[in-house]
């Protein structure tokens, strides 16, 4: 009888064990992941590639930051005391926030001003948001806009567009581009009509990206 | 099946003792390492925690809204600490790891053209708050920074963290005081002691970004 008891246990731990092991292993296979990146200035045409500050969140660790006095990418952007920081944590995947800041921004020889861009994102496991997220005393072609909708769209006559406090949701959580510029030009037909635009390059200062998924 | 419960029952009551155990707070009084007010933070225990994120503050005055963009009137900060909850020889909670990056944006706290920015050296000590209005958690901790406009070093400073919930914009808190006179600014904090202002002074209200409050045992 005891032999049988003992026989009942192992029985059973066999059967409880694997169960519990299984269980475990697809929670920590079904953790989640934050991501967090955030820069400065970000200019991409066909003869300008470059992004300055950056900082992305590296591997096992928690913060990461980049700082620059004076950002100057050819003679499309201009901006002070950018600060790129971004926070997380990988061991529990429970919250990402990320964090871009600039002063004194002139894009395309004064076409767009501002003399201040915070971009952040925060994301945990429910939440996704550009709370904190502002730009001051900005200028647009002449035009004062203060405290632009999400996604507010601006046309450039001979540039493209500007496309200012852009939010962008991603899988588990969001990118906020503050001001976004995408350069164009016209596409003509044989006869010299503009028949559309084509892209040629995208101008991007104060951008944040956080998720966790 | 009597032999397989005692076995069940034994291991069970092993189980929560341990538990139990490892779970226990450690209630040894801890002497602040930093004199000064410390409001609703002041009673502290000793024991695992790790708190992570960043976030935005438009400090004066602290509240949950934001200040007028063109103001200026905002800081912004990457921090996170970890401690095991270990006392070092004069009863100090000692601080694992941590860090602290804080730019101030003021225009009034322009140092040498720049924000004040103040970046952690060293985070020594990091202790649980259990007397505030935090839901999640809230940590006093510290240790030494420069200041990086300048290369000042060495600064003792001390922040007040708070995990209110979710989300963080409006609901949890951070604070700031650096203990000795910063060149060219002189003393310097970032504090909200109003006790009508939610959720736990002196730390003030995040206008951006999360708190995220991690209990380890």
């Amino acid at each position: 009888m005891k032999n049988e008891s003992i026989r009942a246990a192992i029985r059973f731990a066999g059967l409880v064990l694997p169960l519990t092991w299984t269980s475990g292993s697809l929670a920590a296979q079904m953790q989640a992941t934050p991501r967090a990146s955030a820069y400065g200035v970000s200019v991409s045409t066909p003869a300008v590639n470059q992004t300055s500050p950056a900082a992305v969140l590296p591997a096992g660790e928690m913060m990461a930051t980049d700082q620059a006095n004076d950002v100057t990418v050819a003679d499309l952007v201009t901006a002070q005391n950018a600060f790129a920081i971004v926070n997380g944590d990988l061991t529990d995947g429970s919250g990402a926030v990320s964090t871009a800041t600039l002063g004194a921004v002139n894009i395309l020889n004064g076409l767009i001003t501002a003399d201040g861009v915070v971009a952040m994102a925060s994301s945990t496991a429910e939440n996704a948001n550009a709370e904190g997220s502002s730009l001051a005393s900005l200028v647009v072609n002449g035009v004062a806009l203060d405290d632009p909708a999400p996604n507010t769209r601006v046309n450039l006559p001979g540039t493209g567009f500007v496309v200012l406090n852009e939010q962008i949701p991603t899988s588990g959580g969001i990118t906020v581009n503050m001001i976004h510029v995408v350069l164009q030009q016209p596409v003509l037909n044989l006869f010299g009509g503009v028949i559309g635009y084509q892209t040629i390059g995208n101008i991007i200062v104060g951008s944040a990206t956080s998720s966790v998924y | 099946m009597s032999p397989l419960r005692s076995l069940a029952g034994v291991t069970a009551i092993g189980a929560i003792a341990l538990i139990a155990a490892s779970c226990e707070a450690n209630r040894q009084a801890l002497a602040p390492t930093m004199g000064a007010p410390r409001f609703h933070f002041f009673v502290f225990q000793c024991q695992p925690l790790k708190m992570t994120g960043g976030g935005r503050i438009d400090y004066p005055p602290g509240t949950a809204d934001k200040n007028p963009p063109a103001s200026h009137e905002y800081e912004t900060f990457g921090a996170h600490v970890i401690a095991s909850g270990q006392l070092d020889e004069n009863g100090v909670c000692v601080a694992d790891k941590g860090a602290l990056e804080w730019v101030d944006h003021r225009p009034e706290m322009n140092v040498n053209g720049s924000p004040l920015n103040l970046h952690a050296t060293a985070v020594t000590f990091a202790e649980l708050a259990v007397d505030t209005d935090c839901s999640d958690g809230a940590v006093h901790w510290g240790g030494k920074l420069r200041v990086q406009n300048t290369g000042q070093e060495d600064l003792d400073f001390e922040v007040w963290d708070c995990d209110n919930g979710e989300p963080g914009v409006g609901h949890d808190g951070f604070a700031i005081r650096v203990n000795e006179p910063i060149d060219g600014v002189g003393d310097y904090a970032v504090m909200c002691p109003d006790p009508d202002l939610p959720p736990a002074e002196p730390s003030c209200t995040l206008t951006g970004g999360n708190r995220q409050f991690h209990p380890t045992h």
